[in-house]
């Protein structure tokens, strides 16, 4: 049993480094910019990381959220689990709507449907009404209701950072 | 005494006795199968159970911290991919530091293709991968005039804020470096830096019996044949006397 249940600790140990990054971040920025400018920071005060928490249903990863910024748009680079591992998604607001987003790195064994264009379209033009919810449903997808989730969580993230980042 | 009476009689004695002999593993089987089916909302995947002999069980390899890296104020131990800063656990699966460096009111840990920044109090401030970062691998990571130092593959990097970098690095640096842990440090340490098992891992070996080896799983198969048996002999003791009138 031992030598199969090592392989098998091994495996999830490893699956991290299994899972696929699709885009790097810094690629994502320049794609938006045409260039790559210096990146942005937000501190998060206490009422940030509290509001934060409340979207995310749990406390922000970091105290401290870089982000890049020409003025009119803003791109967010975000991590959140799904049901095992986490997702990274890059978020590009502009006037307080999400212009478009891209899943940077999906690290799960399944879901990956939440990188369909189809799926990130509903992301579209989408804004924060009160309660920084969204202001539409996103439709779910059978068998990645957790993946859904958790996109659905940055993105209200994105919208709210790129919002106090304005202040 | 009739043989219907008799078969009665002893269908209820080892009823009982089946089901008194199996309760441990019904009871095992009923609260892991409850847990796993609330898995995300109690956070099993991210909880891990730290322990030697758990460990030890799993075969998994328990590397002892053999050394620490130290600021004026400030001391990290590693091992088994666990980080204790200044005490205190701050993550799982962390990579292996290559120092540990204190610039201003942040504490800085390098690993190879990441820096973690902390608040004095441990707080995560911020995580650089390698996108973040002007170089990797991180070769080693220093202090010098108030600033943090990057070794790199390129040569050395330098920033203020542990965000933008310029080439290059002041002319005194003091790179971080490793100190040996005494012998009682070594084993208090190690029994803190214990390698973890996911609970949900645990748990679904618990359910499926494979925690108990490989014939485990043949051993849970018998007590789900106990299982049916008991289901269909209290089925049977239920219906027969209604069935009858």
């Amino acid at each position: 049993m031992r030598p199969r249940l090592l392989a098998l600790v091994l495996f999830c140990a490893a699956a991290p480094a299994l899972g696929e990054a699709y885009q790097a971040p810094e690629a994502l920025v320049a794609e938006v910019f045409g260039s790559l400018p210096s990146a942005r920071v937000l501190w998060l005060s206490r009422e940030m990381q509290a509001q934060a928490s409340a979207i995310l249903n749990h406390p922000p990863a970091n105290l401290r959220q870089r982000y890049w910024s020409d003025g009119a748009r803003s791109v967010w680079i975000l991590e959140e689990l799904g049901k095992e591992e986490l997702i990274t998604a890059g978020f590009v607001i502009s006037q307080g709507r999400i212009e478009h987003v891209r899943v940077l790195a999906y690290r799960e064994s399944r879901g990956q449907e939440v990188r369909d264009p189809s799926f990130l379209k509903q992301f579209a033009g989408a804004s924060l009404d009160k309660g920084d919810h969204l202001d539409r449903g996103i439709d779910g997808i059978s068998g990645a209701t957790l993946s859904v989730h958790a996109m659905e969580r940055m993105a209200r993230l994105a919208l709210y950072f790129d919002h106090r980042s304005r202040d | 005494m009739p043989f219907r009476l008799r078969l009665v009689r002893t269908l209820r004695r080892w009823h009982a006795r089946i089901g008194f002999a199996a309760l441990i593993f019904f009871m095992l089987i009923a609260v892991t199968g409850v847990a796993l089916n609330h898995g995300a909302a109690l956070g099993l995947d991210s909880r891990e159970v730290h322990s030697k002999w758990l460990a030890r069980w799993y075969g998994i390899r328990h590397e002892q911290p053999g050394q620490a890296y130290r600021t004026a104020s400030h001391l990290l131990v590693a091992a088994n991919g666990r980080w204790l800063l200044d005490g205190s656990a701050v993550a799982e699966k962390m990579p292996y530091p290559l120092g540990l460096v204190e610039i201003g009111d942040m504490i800085v840990v390098g690993g190879e293709s990441s820096l973690h920044v902390y608040r004095a109090d441990g707080a995560l401030v911020d995580r650089l991968d390698s996108s973040a970062l002007p170089r990797v691998p991180l070769k080693a990571i220093g202090a010098g005039e108030g600033e943090l130092v990057v070794q790199t593959p390129a040569g050395p990097f330098t920033s203020t804020d542990v965000l933008s970098w310029r080439a290059g690095a002041p002319k005194v640096v003091s790179w971080s470096t490793p100190t040996p842990l005494s012998d009682a440090d070594r084993e208090a340490y190690a029994q803190r830096l214990a390698p973890g098992i996911s609970l949900q891992r645990m748990l679904l070996d618990l359910h499926s019996g494979r925690f108990l080896g490989r014939l485990g799983p043949l051993f849970f198969d018998l007590v789900a044949v106990f299982l049916t048996i008991l289901a269909l002999s209290g089925a049977w003791m239920f219906l027969a006397p209604r069935l009858r009138r």
